[in-house]
């Protein structure tokens, strides 16, 4: 039995990564790329303060799931990467706007991130029921 | 098919009650056990319990092995391992730690080098079968 595998169209019209899909449908689950904080309509890189990188991110991760016909409540791990780790309360305060109760499973670590990207957010989640 | 949230099997296991992480414990789903990043606390108190990356390790598995547990899950089953650790030079000090409670048949494991918080030298992000 072979499960499905399918490269969930970008929603965004930014100019994306030829070297990365957004996110891959593979099995029961939606696997979603680490992403950093760009403008949606454009796909220019967004840098600010960590709560301003974390809300465009969050903002275009409900976008790209949704595009995969899941969701933010249908998230089951979130990995967090943060340039420096003394910025996790800002990063947490945005974050629990964004995911309804219960929220998902998450680590949260601080790593060096390219383009000089505060914040770097990958997820997983379950993919829609109906197919 | 539904997420199921695992709640904490003893109180100093809730990491979003003593220090506000807005995340749960575990999540099971498609068959899978996802479990939060897991630090080395009481897991009665939730007090911290820095170490050495070996002290520190061996209490990291005693929660993990609660926490698995209480989602009907064990350390025989898990899937995969991200271990993360403040400095790579302690790469052979986790794995003596390691390599005592995943004995037969361990699970893919990626190790790196990160920050880790509140100043902690071992973190551990796994997922096993349900």
């Amino acid at each position: 039995m072979s499960l499905p595998r399918k490269v969930i169209a970008p929603p965004l019209p930014g100019p994306g990564n030829r070297q990365a899909s957004a996110a891959v449908r593979g099995g029961a689950f939606v696997f979603v790329s680490g992403l950093t904080a760009v403008d949606p309509a454009t796909g220019a890189a967004i840098r600010g303060t960590t709560a301003l990188e974390t809300q465009r991110i969050l903002e275009n991760l409900k976008l790209i799931l949704e595009a995969a016909g899941s969701s933010l409540a249908r998230v089951v791990k979130v990995n967090v990467l943060m340039h420096s780790m003394l910025e996790a309360p800002n990063m947490n305060e945005i974050y629990a706007r964004f995911f309804p109760e219960p929220p998902p499973a998450r680590t949260v670590c601080g790593a060096h991130l390219p383009h000089g990207a505060k914040v770097m957010l990958e997820c997983t989640a379950l993919a829609p029921d109906d197919r | 098919m539904a997420r199921e949230v695992i709640a904490a099997p003893l109180p100093g296991l809730d990491l979003r009650r003593h220090y506000g992480h807005f995340q749960s414990p575990a999540v099971r789903a498609g068959g899978l056990i996802f479990c939060s990043g897991m630090i080395p606390v009481d897991p009665r108190t939730g007090e911290r319990l820095h170490g050495t990356l070996t002290s520190e390790a061996h209490v990291i598995f005693g929660n993990l092995k609660l926490l698995l547990e209480a989602a009907g899950s064990s350390l025989d089953r898990l899937v995969q391992v991200h271990a993360l650790i403040y400095d790579s030079i302690e790469y052979d000090v986790l794995n003596r730690v390691y390599r005592q409670y995943v004995a037969n048949g361990p699970p893919a494991r990626t190790v790196w080098s990160a920050q880790i918080e509140a100043g902690f030298k071992v973190q551990l992000d796994v997922v096993a079968a349900a």
